[in-house]
């Protein structure tokens, strides 16, 4: 479904990515690994048209992708949920929902879908009418995850979506991201959290410095000697 | 459509009736008509900024550009060609959009106050190359418009009136506008983007070409008041035309002052600072040098300390208000 061939991206100055090479399928979970600064978030800009100077390849259900103008993506059934909780502060949660169906083809049955966004997290629908910047971190969270999924995403791109939330909140995202795969919706998941990531994901990557040093399914890599030291903490 | 007549549309549509009725009231050649005239002038100028300064969170500073544009465009094509100002107000904003459009390109990038520093360096680049320009724009001496009587074809009246209504009817079209790009689907992109842009362009937003629509229509807006600025003061000189304090600073703080991104606060701000700036002048500035402009700046700053949200949030506050409101989210 996504292919990526030997991609290459940099921000002006050095290659951030050096020929990556990944590919997830059609109702696949697949983990991007890696410590800050290893490219995990620019490999996600990359695919969404949102960094400049790219090389390479990366294909979405055939659609070539380099070079295609980031607002013409999320059309092609490709959600990407921000690093830092993107949402819009002054606006409510419904509206941010309603913002992640609004600007492209095919928005028809938008209450159907503000339907399954409330029922994988009940409580947007409790918050529906609060103010997305005077909400929590993980409901932020939700919001963020909720509004890309309102574009009916075949692929979504979850970018750290653990990252500085209570383990309590935390747990209930990983179970809406196995919820969302279940309802077939592949997910390329980017993460610190190992453990987390590994959890839910079919197969995973390790990325270093911009390039991958280890790919395999989630349980060898579980399994894998150097990736239990460096991101499993054991 | 409950909302039809909500107390709001009631406001403005009384603010319009009143408007319109005023010059009966008021000596035609006196000088309180012309006081109003710049009142109306100054909010349809405020409003074309508040497109883009309020509507795409880009706070410009250098408006004058834009309103010099249509000035001198409209007075240029009049005065050696003999085109009527009626057309060379389309010229001057198809040439204000323009320039716009090509402001864009380097400038979209440019954020919060660096962005607000390059516009402003463009309209002193534009008041520069006015004054240079001798051959083509008259330089620092200005340009003078003659007045041969009466005629509406050529934009030239005798009774400030005329131009009252027609400045009226400006203002009406520019609010039309404004409200109509803030309530259709390009509001909800401009929104999105002032709110959020990171999260505006992975929703599938253009943020660039966003930007770009309100950026243009609000400099080709801006550009057809210049043009109506230029035939009701029958002269103009790259100094006043393209000045920082005198226009572009104004556009922003009225549109600030009232309350901005708001349909009301434009109109509200310019009934505030307009008013308050000639009785300053008329009451202080035979006291001593200077005295006048002090006291407006300590009544803007407190004005701004007070209320930084603009004077429309005493309306936003009022139980009407409210009501509407609450309907419009629970809809």
């Amino acid at each position: 479904m996504l292919e990526i061939r030997n991609l290459c991206a940099a921000y002006g100055g050095p290659d951030v990515l050096s020929s990556v090479t990944l590919e997830v399928k059609a109702g696949e979970t697949v983990a991007v690994l890696g410590a800050n600064t290893a490219g995990k978030t620019t490999l996600l800009r990359t695919i969404s048209g949102l960094v400049a100077r790219a090389r390479g390849s990366v294909t979405f259900e055939g659609t070539e992708l380099i070079g295609r103008p980031a607002h013409t993506i999320p059309a092609l059934g490709l959600g990407h949920v921000p690093e830092g909780r993107h949402v819009f502060p002054r606006m409510t949660t419904l509206d941010n929902l309603k913002m992640g169906a609004f600007f492209h083809r095919g928005a028809g049955d938008i209450a159907q879908r503000i339907q399954r966004v409330f029922a994988l997290f009940p409580r947007l629908e409790e918050r529906q009418g609060q103010m997305a910047g005077s909400m929590s971190g993980g409901e932020q969270q939700m919001v963020s995850i909720g509004r890309a999924l309102m574009g009916n995403p075949k692929l979504l791109l979850l970018d750290e979506p653990s990252h500085g939330l209570a383990p309590i909140v935390v747990d209930e995202l990983h179970a809406a991201i196995g919820a969302i795969n279940r309802q077939g919706v592949a997910v390329l998941l980017v993460e610190q959290n190992a453990v987390l990531a590994l959890s839910v994901a079919h197969r995973g990557y390790v990325l270093e410095a911009g390039h991958v040093v280890l790919s395999g399914d989630a349980q060898a890599l579980s399994a894998d000697h150097g990736v239990r030291r460096a991101y499993l903490g054991v | 459509m409950r909302n039809l007549f909500s107390p709001s549309r009631a406001a403005l549509l009384l603010f319009f009736l009143a408007a319109a009725l005023l010059p009966l009231a008021l000596d035609p050649r006196g000088h309180l008509i012309r006081v109003a005239a710049m009142v109306l002038l100054f909010a349809a100028m405020a409003q074309s900024w508040n497109i883009v300064g309020g509507l795409a969170n880009q706070i410009s500073l250098g408006h004058a550009a834009f309103f010099g544009l249509g000035a001198y465009t409209s007075t240029l094509l009049f005065l050696k060609l003999g085109v009527t100002p009626w057309i060379g107000m389309g010229v001057g904003a198809v040439v204000a959009g323009g320039a716009a459009a090509l402001l864009s390109i380097p400038t979209f990038r440019l954020k919060g106050h660096y962005f607000a520093l390059a516009t402003l360096a463009f309209a002193e680049v534009m008041r520069v190359i006015a004054n240079s320009l001798g051959d083509v724009t008259g330089g620092p001496v200005g340009l003078s418009i003659p007045f041969m009587g009466s005629q509406p074809a050529l934009f030239a009246f005798r009774s400030v009136a005329s131009y009252y209504w027609i400045i009226l009817g400006l203002l009406v079209a520019v609010c039309a506008v404004f409200h109509l790009l803030a309530s259709g689907a390009i509001g909800y992109r401009l929104r999105a983007v002032r709110e959020n842009e990171a999260a505006a362009e992975v929703a599938g937003v253009d943020t660039f070409r966003v930007k770009l629509t309100a950026s243009v229509i609000s400099a080709a807006l801006t550009a057809v008041c210049g043009t109506v600025f230029a035939q009701f003061t029958f002269f103009f000189d790259p100094d006043s035309i393209f000045s920082l304090s005198g226009i572009s600073v104004r556009m922003a703080m009225i549109a600030i002052v009232g309350g901005l991104g708001t349909l009301g606060g434009p109109l509200v701000g310019a009934l505030f600072l307009i008013p308050l700036e000639e009785v300053a002048n008329a009451v202080l500035s035979s006291q001593a040098a200077g005295l006048s402009q002090f006291a407006f700046g300590v009544i803007l700053i407190g004005a701004i300390l007070i209320q930084p949200r603009g004077l429309m949030a005493y309306w936003l506050r009022t139980p009407w208000a409210k009501t509407r409101r609450a309907a419009a989210t629970g809809a």
